[in-house]
């Protein structure tokens, strides 16, 4: 594709551009990246304007053409106050110069990922995961997220995901790839089987859905090895992403086109919900406003899902390169039961994923009695929600477990004075998977 | 424009406490009212005075120590209704007083209320008013299910739960598809029970009795008395099965059998906890 066709079909796109956007600094796992442009500067729709190479890192893009108009922190959806690029736009959607390829190489593919800035829907940077030094034997392709599917799963979407597919087991030398899709999500295999022809990539079916936040626990139900909570799935020599990423990584290989936009699906209290094409760093308000607003009074906004998703403290929050659903509650829907006591039913244990017991621990967390939770294996937890979803006396296991969790990394600290505070907030700790805030507590 | 910042989940499947509790309740009206067609109007009678007494105990205690009332999660009539139920329709009315008061008041809020008790508070109740006055609580006359409409509704019955095996099954099966109660002990219970009673050669018709499921399928799967973990529930149903058919054996009486069997199960409830306590998938390796 020329870069001439690319440039034809921008318009089209951002016609739902919102005037401002702010760009978070980090919308991945790992260190915050730097600012490449100064306030007042021009940036192009694609221009790289945050970078870091000391680690692990994903580089972020101006997803309109503008002007800097500051860079200051900012609410972001997941952790608190980020800094971030605030661009406004000019309305007239200038673009760099894509450099798409046409025949790429497994070095081209790695090289486009990266600078593209791809981030999956763990959080986790795609380009890490292609250039870890284990052999990647298997290329995953969860499709079980209801909010990732409801997006991106749309019937012209599909040969792209394949097409992701293949770029991702190219990229990675992996030899088998897979897609997993829900047991009674029949028209999506159906429609993913008239489109499949290639005999290396099968389609599985699972029993549960397993939002991002169950990437190790998929790892093992596909492959068999299990992956501690310490490691992700790329240990065990699998590369798990979703629908969104595999669609990013054709963008970004086939056309050039950087990790600037993504698909939202919008649900809940809005006059008119449904999935909306929108530029990374738009805010919510906008995309809700392009969903017909509010009917009545919004209660909570819930970004990735009910049971595992966070509540967002206003309107204002962007849009980041992991957002795939945005649920708007009315003041009535939101839950405000006090909670009771336990009655030890073992609802919550019969769900738990991770074969813990969490009414349990969440009872010692009450008490103050951290060391009991630690036993427990609290750090096993994954935080998928479920316990609470089922819990029949309405408690707050999850935040009781969170609080364990924090406790615990107080405890087991030693403080050490001269040592700097890392980079980016500690408020990722509670969304972390990978069990970040153990190894810089220590506990690990 | 307020919102709301919460934990996750931010919302919940609806199961809870008040509708388990008034499901079971409805279940045990039911068959409160084949054991009024059987003994008459006086069975009834017992079982809305233990009801009575049960509630009355706990809100009496609530205001006294000037906590929250708690009666409508319906855990004290439940109580009361499954004491009344162990009982004789025979029985002097000031016994299930005594005994609710006993229940609720010693057995349940001595020890922290819904959720911290030891012991099954209605079968605690039951085995302190047998104790005491084993003349007056004792059943006149045994069940026998003779003939399959037995099963249905039992003339021959002493004790006011064994007046329908039917009814407890058809109610229990509801809990189980509801997802109310696990089906882990009520499953492994039955099966061992009839198991263990084939193998020494009891006759089952003594053994399935009414008062069988309503430990099955109410008293042994009580939520706070019972194990947590997977491996213990199933463990627990196992025991409950064993102990059942060892008391009938040797004492002939497979009612009284169930009432001791979840007793005692309950007192070993948190050893089989302790030792059973699950590994996490995911085990950070230390």
């Amino acid at each position: 594709m020329t870069t001439e066709e690319v440039k034809k079909e921008t318009p089209k796109k951002k016609k739902e551009s919102g005037k401002q956007v702010v760009i978070p600094l980090l919308q991945h796992i790992g260190i915050t990246c730097k600012p490449l442009v100064k306030v007042k500067e021009e940036v192009l729709v694609g221009q790289k304007i945050g970078e870091n190479t000391d680690g692990l890192c994903a580089s972020v893009h101006s997803s309109i053409a503008g002007h800097v108009v500051a860079i200051e922190e900012r609410l972001h959806p997941l952790c608190g106050k980020i800094s971030s690029i605030v661009i406004e736009s000019d309305e007239t959607n200038r673009a760099i110069e894509y450099s798409p390829y046409n025949n790429p190489t497994k070095e081209d593919i790695i090289n486009a990922v990266q600078e593209a800035g791809i981030v999956d829907l763990t959080g986790y940077p795609l380009y890490d995961m292609l250039t870890t030094y284990n052999r990647i034997d298997t290329v995953l392709i969860n499709l079980t997220f209801p909010g990732d599917v409801s997006s991106n799963c749309t019937s012209e979407n599909i040969p792209k995901i394949i097409k992701g597919m293949k770029l991702l087991m190219k990229g990675s030398g992996a030899l088998d790839g897979a897609f997993i899709i829900h047991k009674y999500n029949r028209s999506l295999s159906s429609k993913m089987k008239s489109e499949l022809h290639d005999e290396n990539i099968e389609i599985l079916t699972v029993k549960d859905d397993y939002p991002p936040v169950m990437a190790n626990l998929l790892a093992y139900e596909i492959t068999g090895i299990p992956v501690p909570n310490t490691q992700t799935p790329v240990d065990a020599g699998v590369i798990l992403s979703s629908a969104s990423g595999a669609l990013a990584v054709t963008r970004a290989v086939n056309e050039g086109i950087p990790h600037i936009e993504t698909n939202v699906t919008v649900s809940g209290a809005v006059r008119n919900p449904g999935t909306r094409r929108v530029n990374i760093g738009t805010s919510f308000k906008e995309v809700i406003q392009l969903s017909g607003g509010y009917s009545g009074e919004p209660g909570k906004i819930i970004m990735n899902g009910s049971l595992n998703g966070t509540a967002q403290p206003n309107d204002e929050v962007p849009v980041i390169k992991s957002t795939t659903e945005i649920i708007v509650q009315s003041t009535n829907e939101v839950l405000r039961e006090s909670p009771g006591p336990c009655i030890h039913c073992a609802r919550c244990v019969d769900v738990c994923p991770v074969n813990i017991l969490p009414g349990r621990i969440a009872s010692f967390s009450d008490m103050g009695m951290y060391d009991e939770c630690f036993k427990l294996h609290v750090s096993s937890c994954i935080e998928c929600g479920q316990c609470n979803y089922v819990c029949p006396s309405n408690r707050h296991i999850i935040q009781l477990i969170k609080f364990a969790k924090a406790e615990l990394v107080k405890l087991l600290t030693i403080p050490d004075e001269e040592a700097t505070p890392s980079p980016g907030c500690q408020t990722c700790e509670n969304p972390c998977l990978l069990g970040a805030p153990f190894i810089s507590g220590g506990i690990a | 424009m307020k919102l709301t910042v919460s934990h996750p989940s931010h919302i919940r499947e609806g199961v809870t406490i008040n509708k388990i509790m008034w499901s079971k309740i409805a279940i045990l009206l039911v068959l409160s009212l084949f054991s009024a067609v059987v003994f008459g109007p006086k069975a009834l009678v017992v079982v809305v005075v233990s009801v009575l007494a049960a509630v009355g105990t706990e809100a009496g205690i609530q205001k006294l120590t000037k906590q929250e009332l708690t009666i409508k999660d319906g855990d004290a009539a439940l109580i009361g209704l499954v004491m009344a139920l162990l009982l004789p329709p025979t029985i002097a009315l000031w016994i299930p007083v005594v005994g609710a008061f006993f229940a609720v008041a010693l057995v349940k809020h001595a020890f922290g209320g819904l959720g911290s008790t030891l012991f099954n508070p209605a079968i605690a109740a039951w085995v302190f008013m047998n104790m005491s006055w084993g003349t007056l609580t004792g059943s006149e006359s045994v069940p026998h299910i003779g003939e399959y409409t037995d099963l249905f509704i039992e003339y021959g019955s002493g004790r006011l739960a064994e007046v329908s095996a039917i009814v407890l099954v058809i109610g229990g099966l509801y809990l189980i598809y509801k997802k109310y109660i696990d089906w882990r002990i009520p499953t492994l219970y039955l099966i061992t029970t009839i198991v263990m009673a084939l193998l020494i050669g009891e006759e089952l018709s003594y053994v399935i009795t009414g008062m069988l499921f309503l430990g099955v399928f109410i008293l042994a799967p009580d939520p706070t008395t019972s194990p947590i973990t997977k491996k213990g529930r199933f463990i627990y149903g196992i025991l409950c099965g064993i102990l059942t058919v060892v008391y009938g054996y040797l004492t002939y009486d497979y009612v009284v059998a169930v009432l001791y069997t979840v007793f005692f199960a309950n007192a070993v409830a948190p050893f089989i906890e302790k030792n059973t306590f699950p590994k996490p998938v995911n085990e950070v390796s230390t």
